[in-house]
């Protein structure tokens, strides 16, 4: 079998490589309690929106869990999509304005996902 | 990510060359596919989560429309997608700190039969509670 270790590469910092890793991980353990909740557990296999405001509030750690799940997979996301326009050789010029429009997504998707969750835990207080 | 085989002179299109690829190039191939598909998922599913805010009538009505055979079979390949993309991606951690290096294509081949499993697992829950 070839050699398939992952490494960075040319335009990845390691810090960048270390992030994409260590965050893939933790987003598998959260992911796998996520799976179970919504797909399996769910009484008719999706949570209606009573549900959700009653497991978020019923569950602090829930909504705790849900925001850092946000924070990893963005960050996971957004570095990966980073990763693989690498491979198509963007000139340095098109990176930079590239890693400008990540990080404005990514401050934007982890803004709107924080106010989404307390949106939903203060719901019809 | 993983490390093509061969210099990557096509760009993506590379992705697609069954010429001298061997399990792993298209272990990595079908990383790369189901790390594009999920990115795009994601941003909609966080779009779609945003109905929770606007009440129980706006979002219970898409949970309604995500009970449609077409939206649940898309919801499937986000299953089969995540549960590949999940375990191939804990292969590649582990080797990428030195562990179980040698045993690489038995631990993708194991990634398979547990994105097989999962499927049907999921599949199965999903048909009987709609």
């Amino acid at each position: 079998m070839q050699n398939t270790l992952s490494q960075p590469k040319a335009g990845e910092s390691y810090l960048l490589w270390l992030v994409k890793i260590v965050s893939g991980v933790l987003i598998f353990a959260v992911l796998i309690i996520h799976f179970l909740v919504n797909h399996l557990l769910a009484p008719n296999g999706l949570l209606s929106h009573a549900e959700v405001v009653e497991y978020y509030r019923n569950y602090p750690i829930v909504p705790v869990m849900e925001g850092f799940f946000l924070l990893f997979v963005i960050a996971h996301s957004l570095i990966g999509t980073r990763s693989i326009i690498l491979d198509l050789r963007p000139s340095a010029g098109l990176l930079k304005v590239l890693d400008i429009l990540f990080i404005a997504l990514g401050l934007f998707a982890t803004g709107y996902g924080i106010w989404l969750l307390f949106a939903v835990i203060n719901f019809g207080l | 990510m993983e490390t093509p085989k061969k210099p990557n002179s096509r760009g993506i299109f590379d992705w697609f060359d069954p010429r001298g690829r061997n399990v792993g190039g298209w272990g990595f191939i079908i990383n790369r596919l189901s790390a594009i598909g999920l990115t795009v998922y994601l941003y909609l599913h966080l779009y779609m989560l945003g109905k929770l805010a606007q009440g129980p009538e706006a979002f219970d009505a898409f949970i309604e429309t995500a009970k449609t055979p077409l939206i649940m079979f898309g919801e499937m390949l986000v299953i089969i997608a995540g549960l590949y993309h999940g375990f191939n991606g804990l292969r590649i951690a582990l080797n990428s700190f030195g562990i179980a290096v040698p045993a690489q294509r038995q631990l993708l081949y194991g990634v398979v039969g547990i994105t097989l499993i999962g499927t049907v697992v999921f599949g199965v829950r999903m048909l009987t509670a709609h």
